[in-house]
């Protein structure tokens, strides 16, 4: 299934790519412990920031120089052996997704460092920060470039770690800037505001509750089928070995991974709140990456189970629990994200949404076929720098207006100019609008729905068509609420060279992939300048103006049901009360087991002890009379036991 | 045989002379001993240190109402085990039976100030049943066709052995008598007095052994258990030192008497559970010699107190340990494993007990010939260090096994 392609180098190459940020974010962890600490400490980031250079550099040779750029190409793998007699080797995969997603991955983690130089200057805590986003880095990378699940898993984990430790770098919690939600405020008890730690905690324990699941599953396609090579696993024989129910449950369960780590409903909780780490964090881990990564092993997937040349009952099944998921879940964060006040909050329910609508199209390759898990993965792409590109601009607005409310107008779009202009074509670019980036990449998801007309009617294409409006018309909000419509605030303007040239550059990515779309004569570029062609395609785009058009304009309406809307349905229930409730139950009658199992060891039984010791004793009255009856007793005794041996034999 | 003639001889004349000095009848006592040990393996170098411990120890109370006699006592009573290693007919070993058994009923009642007779009384009336019990037992089965009249000779001699040593539920002299008696005459009781009767009845049951035994050993394994679990239950809410040592001693004779079991197994089985046996036989006296001379002596230090206890308890790689170990061996391997759980539930419930044994006795070392025994016998537990298979090898040099 692949070819054997001499890599020369190679091995030393992938150090490169995984240990490089690493290491080079040593010297700025090890600097920032010293006590004192020396002057020097605060220009070391910029070594940190090299390492992400390096490993920027090998991702683009490994784009460019192995294998053949195209979704129908053989991948080629590079295999370092560890355990071969088990079949449990380091394999890394070249194929269409990793070069491209790798790539991505480092140019993005580059360009969000370079930020992170003027974002973060004056931070108190700058050897955890570059330590951490480095090594999540690393681990994005491992987890991209892995076809062994159980090297994935390694990535998976340092993600996780990763995502805590940023999420929660401002573990004093004594600046309300950091904040999540409006201090002070509760509802039916339960407040509705979140510090960094809390942000750290809520994201740690939602992704481990998938990730479990996750172990054992891989587990189990080990033990089935002796191989935990994603390129390699015989996907369509596990339906004979262990039945359909035992493949559904094996792939959900496998899955519960990618949904927790990709916030779809209802694990969604942990990526609002995550907005409590610095906006880099959130730029790089919750836009682009990090959350993309569930979506990424999704599509992967798809792509060696090939479920479309199969049609088994079992992945049909799960196929449309992640389509019907992915929709809802978009339709969810696409609401929230309408009603939401803060500017980060707003952004990371639109990327939850985005998430949902790759979800769903990927899924949708079971009827359509390799051309739709293209599209999620081009969406991906897309979302990637614009997201990214928003959440830098908005960290740049939260720097200069010391608010992480909307909150602007004109005054703003004057004196920040470049963040006008990114966000002004970051959200053009990415709601779908004619004719650029996203609408030719969004007009393949419609046909992608469209497709499944047969099997599901017309439901996944309305559910899409309605996502889409409303996307459109919270970005024109963002952009409204933030440079014209918005309130007047103070600006405290200083520097932002660096940061403006980072997300300027990330932005003109999104007009390099318009370019590589329009001129392109490759797949899938050629079907999706085919879908944008189309007099339908071309009617949801104008929809989607429309709706921009609006949210530009009449950015707030306030109203009960927008009030719901931005509590976030009260989703927030199930972590903080619900899940809580029932871990402390857990917790009750564990201790109920602890007690009883004390009173056993310390109590019942040297109790029990004591009584029979004394009752040996109480024999001993020092009278020979007693001693005498109980040998003879036990004489006579032994007499009819022997006699009645005897006669037994 | 000659040399049993000589070792005869010369611990009367010893004795006889001893009005003059006592010392004549210890040096006589001794040389007899040695003069027994004539063939020299290992039992006879073990049974010997024993011996010596206890003349020893009688010497330190030189002034007891029978003094001189008694190192002869003790002489003869080694001499008798000794010899009992070389024979297999019923009519010398009844008589060694009885030559070991009498010189006890004596000693029991020896003391520095007065006479013991209330003990004497409790301790002769149980052995004299458990001699005729024994006796009888044993003749019986040598001439028994009929399985009934077997059955009926084999529990017989089991439970006059039971009597003898001390093995519940007909242990009720032991606590009395370790407790009231003076602890050296005790201690040679608790030591030397056990290994004939034991080793007489191997050698018996072994030579009668017949294919209707299974129900019988089930008994003995019951009768085994009881002693056990009584003995170490007894012991963990004493506080009297010689009478957490009787305890011991009731578990331990229990230990032993479970070896039994495994005669109808297979030929290496037997050398392992005798092996067992036998060297449990040595670690109870060796402690119990090492535990009543320091509580003769008001208390020794800490190291001999805690090696003993150790070896009690089954730590390896002392004594202890390795009789277990055989014990366990020999009965897992006759299909007697509820049994050997049973003995490993008891070696784990009679720690607390031996460690405040030896927290009780372990105060303060001094310079005097009782704590020269005690470090002696603690330093006996250590001779495992090189592991024993040549005691289990030894075994099979005894006759009639």
């Amino acid at each position: 299934m692949s070819e054997v392609v001499e890599l020369p180098m190679m091995t030393e190459m992938l150090a490169l790519l995984f240990l490089t940020p690493v290491i080079a974010s040593i010297p700025i962890a090890v600097a920032w412990g010293m006590h004192p600490r020396p002057d020097w400490a605060r220009k070391l980031p910029v070594l940190s920031v090299a390492g992400l250079f390096v490993s920027l550099c090998v991702a683009l040779y490994i784009l460019f120089n192995i294998g053949e750029l195209s979704p129908e190409a053989e991948p080629v793998k590079h295999t370092i052996y560890w355990l071969p007699e088990f079949n449990i080797n380091f394999v890394f995969i070249f194929d269409y997704l990793s070069k491209l997603m790798g790539a991505l991955t480092a140019l993005i983690a580059f360009l969000i460092g370079v930020y992170g130089l003027e974002y973060m200057r004056d931070d108190y805590r700058l050897g955890w920060y570059w330590f951490f986003f480095n090594l999540f880095t690393a681990s994005m990378l491992l987890v991209v470039y892995s076809d062994n699940l159980l090297m994935l898993l390694i990535g998976w984990e340092g993600l996780g770690i990763a995502s805590w430790g940023l999420i929660g770098h401002w573990f004093r919690d004594d600046d309300e800037l950091t904040y999540v939600g409006i201090l002070k405020r509760k509802v039916a008890g339960l407040d509705m505001f979140w510090s960094p730690s809390t942000g750290g905690w809520r994201a740690i324990s939602t992704i481990r509750i998938g990730d479990m699941p996750m172990f054992f599953a891989i587990g189990a396609l080990y033990f089935l089928t002796g191989n935990i090579n994603i390129s390699e696993i015989p996907w369509a024989g596990l339906e004979e070995k262990i039945g359909v129910a035992g493949v559904v449950i094996l792939l959900v369960a496998f899955l519960m991974g990618p949904f927790t780590k990709s916030a779809q409903l209802p694990f969604s909780e942990w990526l609002m709140t995550a907005m409590t780490g610095p906006t880099t964090v959130s730029a790089l881990l919750h836009s682009a990456t990090m959350v993309a990564a569930g979506t990424y092993i999704f599509m992967r997937l798809s792509w060696y189970i090939e479920p479309w040349e199969h049609h088994l009952l079992s992945y049909e099944y799960v196929y449309i629990l992640v389509l019907f998921l992915g929709l809802v879940s978009s339709l969810y964060a696409a609401l929230v994200a309408t009603s939401s006040l803060e500017r980060k909050v707003l952004l990371a329910a639109s990327t939850m949404s985005s998430l949902g609508l790759m979800f769903a199209s990927a899924a949708a390759s079971y009827w359509v076929g390799k051309f739709a898990v293209l599209v999620a993965f081009w969406y991906l792409i897309t979302h990637a720098f614009a997201k990214a590109t928003l959440f830098l601009v908005a960290g740049h607005l939260i720097h200069e207006t010391h608010d992480r409310f909307l909150c602007g107008d004109t005054e703003v779009a004057k004196k920040l100019k470049w963040a006008f202009v990114a966000t002004v074509i970051a959200t053009i670019f990415l709601s779908g609008i004619p004719p650029f980036t996203a609408y030719w990449v969004k007009s393949g998801m419609d046909g992608v729905m469209h497709h499944l007309e047969h099997d599901f009617g017309l439901l996944p294409l309305a559910l899409l068509v309605v996502i889409s409006a409303i996307y459109s018309g919270f970005l024109g909000k963002f952009l409204s609420m933030n440079f014209f419509k918005g309130k007047k605030v103070h600006l405290h303007l200083h520097g932002g060279g660096i940061m403006s040239t980072a997300y300027l550059v990330m932005v003109s990515m999104l007009i390099v992939i318009l370019a590589v779309i329009l001129t392109s004569h490759e797949e899938p570029f050629k079907e999706f300048v085919k879908e944008g062609l189309l007099t339908s395609s071309f009617a949801v785009g104008v929809i989607v103006l429309l709706a921009y058009s609006f949210g530009f304009f009449k950015p707030q309406i306030k109203s009960p049901i927008g009030q719901f809307l931005s509590d976030r349905m009260y989703v927030m229930f199930l972590n903080d009360y619900i899940v809580p409730k029932i871990g402390w139950a857990i917790a009750k009658v564990v201790d109920y087991g602890n007690r009883l199992i004390d009173f056993t060891c310390h109590q019942a039984i040297p109790g029990m002890f004591e009584v029979y010791s004394h009752g040996v004793r109480f024999i001993q009255n020092g009278k020979l009379e007693r001693y005498l009856q109980i040998v003879v007793g036990f004489v006579l005794l032994i007499f009819v036991v022997a006699v009645a041996a005897g006669w037994m034999t | 045989m000659i040399e049993l003639l000589a070792s005869l001889i010369i611990l009367t004349v010893g004795a006889a002379l001893s009005y003059k000095d006592i010392r004549i009848s210890l040096v006589a006592s001794i040389v007899a001993v040695l003069a027994m040990m004539a063939g020299g393996n290992a039992y006879s170098a073990l049974i010997l240190s024993v011996a010596l411990l206890n003349i020893f120890s009688l010497y330190a109370m030189r002034q007891n109402q029978i003094a001189g006699v008694d190192y002869a006592l003790v002489a003869i009573m080694a001499v008798a085990t000794l010899y009992v290693f070389m024979v297999d007919d019923l009519a010398m070993m009844l008589v060694l039976f009885m030559v070991v058994s009498a010189p006890t009923y004596l000693l029991v009642m020896v003391s520095d100030e007065k006479l013991n007779v209330d003990v004497g009384i409790k301790y002769v009336t149980f052995m004299v049943i458990a001699t005729v019990l024994f006796i009888i037992g044993a003749v019986l089965l040598y001439s028994a066709t009929d399985p009934l009249v077997y059955s009926l000779a084999f529990l017989m001699l089991i439970v006059g052995l039971s009597m003898e040593v001390g093995i519940a539920p007909v242990h009720e002299w032991v606590p009395d008598v370790f407790a009231s008696a003076d602890p050296i005459p005790v201690s040679i009781i608790a030591s030397l007095a056990k290994f004939v009767p034991f080793i007489i009845a191997y050698k018996i049951i072994i030579a009668t052994a017949t294919p209707s035994l299974w129900p019988l050993l089930i008994v003995l394994g019951l009768i085994a258990a009881v002693s056990m679990f009584a003995g170490n239950i007894g012991a963990l809410t004493t506080n009297e030192p010689s009478r957490i040592l009787a305890y011991s001693t009731i578990a331990n004779m229990g230990y032993i008497l479970a070896t039994f079991v495994a005669v109808t197994a297979g030929k290496e089985y037997v050398y392992f559970a005798i092996a067992g046996g036998l060297l449990q036989l040595f670690v109870n006296s060796f402690g119990k010699v090492g535990y009543f001379a320091s509580i003769k002596n008001g208390g020794t230090s800490l190291i001999p107190a805690y090696i003993l206890a150790f070896s009690f308890i089954g730590l390896p790689p002392l004594m202890g340990f390795w009789s277990k170990l055989f014990i366990i061996y020999s009965l897992v391997y006759s299909q007697f494993i509820w049994l050997a759980v049973i003995l490993v539930l008891n070696s784990a419930i009679s720690v607390p007990y031996y460690i405040r044994l030896a927290r009780l006795l372990g105060t303060g070392w001094k310079f005097n010939l009782m704590s020269a025994i005690v470090l002696f016998a603690s330093i006996a537990m250590l001779i495992t260090l090189i592991p024993p298979m040549w005691f289990v090898d030894l075994v099979s040099l005894m006759k009639g096994v």
